[in-house]
């Protein structure tokens, strides 16, 4: 796939699909599927509570698809995920299907990919289909929602955000759901460690210690040479890191670019990429689950990184290689966790250790890097707030940006 | 609001190319964008904002960042506050170009600067974070091209304060263009004779009592419904649908037809298509803003006209927005391509107002009838001949210039709708 391409994503594959369809002549050959029960979503669904409110939810896969819509949705860049909003509060809620997918497909969008050509009323009944089992909001007060929302797929685990609105309110879900097919199925996301493994600190000095005693960075899976840089440190529930993460378009992704790392002796427990359908920024990140807890919530390091190319030569040779100027990244990264309504506080800790630019870290797989040697320790909470209310702790102190000096002789 | 410093002088940018400059002299000697600047201040900070033409961004940087769809913004932060303060790329642009990754989208080898010597050239162009205390710190922000008017939002952190600036900067470019936004951006700011409402229930009749659809130009025939409000300005409302990836287009015109025809051919990503004029108080749409999805198959368009009302003091723009699923070819628009629209109008208003909710700028919600119903079994048609059906259903959205997080957002107790937004609880209590 070219760059273009692999930017646009799926919605592109979806307008290729129709436009596949409307050139072979499809004929009329849609049948009304008989069997619209949710039964078997039901039946693998993923479910939360949260004080009044409970959310189930599961992917669908091919098989539903064709089942629930007469058509394989996922054929074409679609991922269907099936959601109950069970409400047993006395507020009318609002679920924002743009907080569960900034992208998200309509459901008469996803329905027009799938028309036929001179379908007429065959057409008309694909378009009842798929607005009958879309997610209708709002979810009244002590009832009960339930229906399709249409995103872009995701291969592995999927990490579904719920957001439901209310007034002056909102209840944020985040669930991890099975996909079916899914290659890595059954392993678990982060790593397991057991208690007596893990050291809890309560104050915040304490943990800057440990965060900063961390290793500078991963190493190369033979285990000579080093890795990219550890310079992401993300603290707070799971829940709360990974809805932070999704509203601002982070998706989990299968394989890492580049060469296999290691931390604490095992390759990361999961990797995620910034998509948009718009052309995102091409930053990825290899999460780790530290062995440290604040104040009872997991610590997770990261590895931030964008290839060499970006946007401009995704799919290319070069897409493997990772671009030298890692703090750059770093700070794409917090900025965007500005706007993700989760930040709490941000604190800068050293423990990468500085590389001048005219002296890069030479990595195991012949790229380098050079940094500020800081860390960026972001802590996410549930709560949504604002920018502004974001708190600077006073730890390593800040950084001027430098002047490359990348392009002097 | 007042707007001072949005005195412009028209510069031609003609005269002023002299070829590739050498970057640390850029703001001397292409003074085009300088002069268009536009400057405010919120407390001891003062901003000042400018976005660079095609041809100002190729002389600053050397190379013709526009072929890549790349646009310099410049931008100076001068910070008289105890604080150091950071400028927040994504608000700019929430798919903003790191210097780095455009330095390498230029680098085209053959016989061109080296990917070296432009990394180099770019950093020392950037914008650098923080603006220290007493500091004063310019640079530019590399965002997406847009071509005649770019609404440009400087968002500032701080140690738990932030402040948000907001210009709405006329961009050159072909000359007649140039020209037409800067009467569009003057007939934005002029305040039109207001008849302000204080009262909810006077300004909802208001609301109603608007027509239920934009016409063609004459007026003799309606076309998509009127199914939003948007409540605020140039330092409220844009803002908010800055950060979330809208951008203002121009109106029709040859060159972006032209354009816009090859890219529904070769699928291409293009940010900057034309949509056509609809007419609303007997004109055609004051501003239009779109949301570029993927490609031009992909992308959702606003429209909004400014009326002469005012809501406890803010202005109130009426506005038309449709999902697009697919471009198609007509007879029934002058530009001959049209955009297949998603007939379930209401989604598309339901999704602005979702994705608002994230902007940190959306303060209420509220449902309002006017459009008038049309059943799915009983749709209407646009001038291009979609079909669309409705609630009938207008969503208000009220924004603030003070950040607001997802938790403090009021839903109106207005409209009471089956399908509606929200009803108020009896006894408000926090699920």
């Amino acid at each position: 796939m070219s760059g273009l391409l692999q930017r646009a994503g799926s919605a592109i594959r979806l307008a290729y699909v129709a436009g596949a369809m409307l050139l072979l002549g499809a004929c009329a050959t849609w049948q009304a599927p008989t069997d619209t029960s949710d039964a078997p979503l039901r039946a693998r669904a993923i479910t939360q509570q949260k004080g009044s409110v409970q959310v189930s939810a599961a992917v669908l896969g091919a098989q539903d698809s064709l089942r629930l819509f007469g058509t394989d949705v996922t054929a074409a860049g679609v991922q269907p995920v099936w959601i109950e909003v069970d409400n047993r509060s006395d507020h009318i809620l609002w679920l924002l299907r743009t907080g569960t997918d900034p992208d998200y497909f309509s459901p008469l969008e996803v329905a027009w990919s799938a028309h036929v050509t001179f379908g007429g009323n065959t057409n008309e009944r694909i378009d009842e289909q798929f607005s009958a089992l879309a997610f209708p909001n709002p979810i009244p007060a002590s009832g009960t929602a339930s229906g399709i929302v249409f995103t872009n797929p995701q291969p592995v685990t999927k990490l579904v955000n719920v957001d439901l609105l209310g007034n002056r309110a909102m209840v944020p879900f985040t669930l991890l759901l099975p996909v079916p097919g899914d290659i890595a199925a059954g392993t678990a996301v982060i790593h397991r460690y057991s208690d007596a493994e893990i050291a809890s600190y309560d104050d915040p000095d304490a943990l800057r210690k440990a965060i900063e005693a961390l290793p500078c960075c991963a190493a190369s899976d033979e285990g000579a040479g080093g890795g990219g840089p550890i310079n992401v440190v993300l603290i707070g529930a799971l829940d709360d890191v990974a809805a932070a993460a999704n509203r601002r378009g982070y998706r989990r992704a299968v394989e890492p670019p580049g060469t296999p790392q290691q931390l604490f002796g095992r390759p990361a427990d999961f990797f995620v990429r910034k998509t948009a359908q718009a052309g995102a920024p091409a930053v990825w990140l290899r999460i780790w689950r530290a062995p440290i807890n604040y104040l009872g919530e997991p610590v997770l390091v990261a590895q931030a990184g964008r290839p060499v190319g970006g946007r401009f030569s995704a799919g290319s040779a070069d897409e493997s290689r990772l671009n030298p100027d890692v703090d750059e990244v770093r700070n794409l990264v917090i900025q965007d966790f500005m706007y993700s309504g989760g930040l709490e506080q941000l604190a800068f800790a050293s423990g990468v250790g500085a590389v001048p630019a005219d002296q890069p870290r030479v990595m195991a797989d012949g790229g380098g890097y050079y940094t500020d040697g800081r860390r960026a320790a972001l802590f996410l909470v549930t709560r949504p707030l604002a920018f502004s209310d974001v708190e600077l702790l006073d730890w390593e102190p800040v950084l001027p940006e430098k002047q490359a000096d990348a392009g002097k002789e | 609001m007042t707007h001072q410093g949005w005195a412009v002088e028209v510069i031609t940018t003609a005269g002023m190319l002299v070829g590739p400059a050498h970057a640390t002299e850029a703001p001397a000697a292409y003074p085009g964008y300088l002069e268009r600047a536009q400057s405010k201040t919120l407390g001891e900070v003062t901003v000042s904002a400018a976005a660079l033409s095609t041809e100002e961004g190729a002389a600053v940087y050397g190379v013709p960042l526009a072929e890549k769809l790349i646009q310099p913004v410049w931008v100076t932060v001068e910070n008289r506050d105890d604080v150091p303060y950071w400028l927040m790329f994504p608000g700019l642009d929430p798919n903003f170009f790191p210097p780095s990754e455009a330095a390498e989208g230029m680098a085209t080898g053959a016989g061109g600067p080296t990917l070296k010597e432009l990394d180099g050239r770019f950093r020392e162009l950037a914008f650098k974070n923080p603006v220290p205390p007493g500091a004063t710190v310019s640079g530019f922000v590399l965002t997406n091209l847009s071509e005649g008017v770019k609404l440009l939002q400087v968002d500032l952190f701080a140690d738990r304060r932030s402040h948000s600036f907001s210009f709405l900067a006329v961009v050159p470019g072909l000359k007649t263009d140039y020209e037409k936004s800067e009467v569009f951006r003057d007939k934005l700011l002029a305040d039109p004779l207001l008849t302000d409402y204080t009262d909810d229930a006077a300004f909802q009749a208001a609301l109603e009592a608007l027509p239920c659809c934009v016409t063609n130009k004459d007026g003799s025939k309606n076309g998509d419904p009127l199914n939003l409000v948007v409540i605020g300005g140039v330092d409220d409302a844009f803002p908010a649908l800055i950060r979330r990836g809208w951008t203002p287009t121009e109106v029709t015109w040859k060159g972006s037809v032209m354009r816009m025809m090859s890219s529904a051919l070769s699928r291409e990503r293009y940010p900057y298509a034309p949509i056509s004029d609809l007419y609303l108080f007997g004109r055609p749409q004051d501003i239009a803003l779109q949301k570029a999805r993927d490609n031009i198959h992909q992308r959702n368009h606003l429209r909004l006209w400014r009326s002469t009302m005012s809501y406890h003091g803010q202005p109130v723009w009426v506005g038309q927005i449709s999902r697009d699923i697919g471009s198609r070819m007509t007879i029934h628009s002058p530009t001959l391509t049209t955009h297949k629209i998603d007939p379930d109008v209401d989604e598309a208003a339901r999704a602005l107002t979702e994705d608002l909710v994230y902007s940190q700028g959306l303060r209420a919600i509220g449902l309002v009838d006017g459009v008038g119903a049309a059943p799915k079994d009983a749709p209407r048609e646009n001038l291009t001949t979609d079909p669309y059906f409705t609630e009938g259903l207008r969503y208000v959205l009220v924004f603030d210039s003070e950040p607001t997080s997802l938790t403090e957002i009021e839903i109106l107790p207005w409209r009471l709708p089956g399908g509606g937004f929200v009803e108020q609880a009896a006894g408000e209590t926090t699920p």
